[in-house]
């Protein structure tokens, strides 16, 4: 599979602050890649230089096999960083003609009628921008971002500011960008819930490095557990402990069995064998928001459901 | 990848209404009344007016009864491109355009795509554009003057335009056009150093009006007269007047000094190629992802 993206030692320091510390990270072809972090990870500064907006510190990079800046490459690429900002005079339509004519293409209603149509801004497209909402505004960034048809885009928080619905139709887009279309998607969000939907795999950076990669069902599946439900609820979660030893732990009503999958069956039939009745044995995964917060150190609370 | 870059900001200029209105039509539309008004109120108080000793040559003029030669009064209309209502007004367009990507922070989508230099340049050539359709609408609009001028005086018209008249008007207006770019140029710097509109704005003008009183109130007293090397540098306006004086040629132009037009040149180089490289150099450079 070749890499889109491929970047080696990369630095970015401000004064003393390290935005990105020496990230070495190859992004491949196809799919949806999220990129993961709380804030000051380093992502939007991954981005920004990704897009050639500002300059390494140090280390290198390439972008679609060509260097950052180099015309051919940026060609191939689309983006939209944080919510975009347009000409108020400017229709929606008005905007996507304009940025074609920008990128060297032609005036082509056809083409940004069609985009317009895959955001859901069609009804829209004749109203002036100065009237959108935050959440009109980030599906009309993500058009501009496709309007020159790339194989590469680059979305930073594309469903900040959308309701629900939105929040669904724009998951299900990226994934029909990269899924129908073929493009590659790289994606960075702070919805963990909908980086694990949407993605296929993941980076997760913390303080500019980079902590974990790999698909998301690697991610999720990797730590998992054989949840068991024992009788008699006063002895036989003792006895199955010592019989685990260092790979038990309880989350309170279960025992959890820190076991590879093949080794299931034979913990199984052992604790039939010790006499230990077994109510229930399930498989359990973590999920990418436990996965983040290990990997970042992050606090997790109750009500977390995304990362401040 | 020039060519883009101007295809997409001339397509977004001519979205902004507001700004066609205020920096091409709004000077021209000034001028065509406030000439009609003029003309009716002189012609009301003409008897009195020509008695005065001490009327302007322009008044004079004005209420003679000798035809409005329309060539002519072109080739005077022309000389004046460049004033300072043509430059206020234009230069609400050109810091709109050299400004606007910040305001609306669209440097973001638009620069991954071409090169810096590429997208300011094409931002000039814009603000050329936009300055000649200025200046046209000047010309429109100060030929219409004069036609209300002529009826309102009851005056004859006449039309003399000789091949050289020609030559002189397109001369004329090309210094003209100089001195608005150059005029421009400061605000394309203060657009790039400062991501702000009004600074774009306000810097050009209060340049403008100091290197304007600087050759003649500031100067002299310290021995620089105004044909002086550093007086000429300093007011590249002035300048361009010196060599618009010697194009439309007579005695003015006789009494330009030896050497004026040396200097005349390096004042323009120096006030337009200056913030012109300095604004591509710092743009080029310039962190776009803080906006």
């Amino acid at each position: 599979m070749s890499a889109v993206i491929e970047t080696t030692g990369l630095t970015k320091t401000y004064g003393t602050v390290r935005a990105l510390d020496g990230l070495s990270l190859s992004i491949p072809r196809g799919g949806v890649y999220g990129v993961l972090g709380p804030n000051g990870a380093g992502k939007s500064t991954l981005f920004r230089i990704l897009l050639g907006l500002i300059r390494p510190t140090e280390g290198s990079a390439t972008v679609m096999g060509g260097a950052i800046g180099d015309p051919a490459s940026m060609r191939r690429m689309g983006s939209m960083i944080e919510t975009p900002r347009y000409p108020p005079y400017m229709s929606a339509r008005q905007v996507l003609t304009w940025l074609s004519l920008a990128h060297g293409l032609k005036a082509d209603t056809t083409r940004t009628d069609r985009w317009l149509e895959r955001v859901g801004l069609t009804e829209a497209a004749d109203r002036r921008v100065r009237g959108f909402s935050v959440g009109m505004l980030q599906r009309l960034g993500v058009a501009a971002a496709l309007i020159t048809e790339p194989e590469l885009i680059i979305l930073d928080e594309p469903t900040s500011g959308m309701d629900p619905p939105g929040i669904q139709e724009m998951r299900a887009l990226i994934r029909s960008l990269a899924h129908d279309d073929g493009l590659t998607v790289i994606l960075a969000s702070h919805q963990l819930l909908e980086v694990q939907r949407v993605c296929d795999r993941v980076a997760i950076m913390n303080r500019g490095k980079l902590v974990r990669e790999g698909t998301v069902a690697d991610l999720t599946t990797t730590g998992e557990r054989l949840r068991l439900s024992l009788t008699p609820v006063d002895s036989a979660p003792q006895r199955a402990a010592a019989i685990l030893g260092d790979r038990a732990s309880t989350d309170g009503t279960a025992i959890l069995a820190h076991v590879p999958r093949a080794e299931g069956p034979a913990l199984i039939r052992a604790l039939v064998e010790q006499g230990i009745d077994i109510d229930e044995a399930r498989w359990v995964g973590t999920d990418l928001e436990s996965v983040f917060f290990t990997e970042t150190g992050a606090v997790q609370t109750p009500e977390h459901d995304h990362v401040g | 990848m020039w060519a883009d870059a101007i295809r997409a900001e001339a397509f977004r200029l001519s979205k902004s209404r507001t700004t066609w209105f205020w920096s091409v039509f709004f000077a021209p539309i000034l001028l065509l009344v406030g000439g009609a008004i003029s003309s009716i109120v002189i012609d009301a108080n003409a008897t009195k007016m020509a008695a005065d000793p001490e009327a302007p040559p322009e008044l004079t003029q004005m209420l003679s009864t000798q035809p409005l030669d329309l060539g002519q009064a072109m080739i005077a209309n022309a000389a004046g491109l460049s004033n300072a209502l043509v430059l206020l007004f234009i230069l609400i367009g050109a810091a709109t355009v050299y400004a606007g990507d910040y305001r609306w922070e669209t440097w973001r989508l638009v620069s991954a795509r071409n090169t810096r230099p590429n997208l300011l340049l094409g931002k000039l050539a814009v603000v050329v554009g936009l300055a000649l359709v200025a200046m046209l609408a000047m010309l429109v609009s100060g030929t219409i003057s004069d036609l209300i001028q002529a009826m309102v005086f009851e005056r004859d018209l006449a039309f003399t335009l000789s091949l050289g008249d020609v030559g002189q008007i397109l001369l004329l207006a090309g210094l003209c056009l100089l001195r608005i770019i150059q005029f421009t140029m400061i605000g394309l710097l203060a657009a790039v150093m400062t991501r702000s509109l009004l600074v774009a704005l306000f810097v050009p003008l209060v340049l403008g009006i100091a290197q304007f009183f600087l050759p003649m109130q500031v100067l002299p007293p310290m021995g620089f007269l105004p044909d002086s090397w550093l007086s000429v540098l300093v007011n590249p306006g002035g300048a361009l007047d010196t060599l618009k004086t010697l194009v439309r040629g007579g005695p003015d132009a006789a009494a330009v000094a030896d050497g004026m037009v040396l200097k005349a040149w390096l004042s323009f180089a120096l006030w337009t190629l200056i913030p012109a490289a300095g604004a591509v150099a710092w743009f080029n450079r310039q962190d776009l992802s803080k906006e």
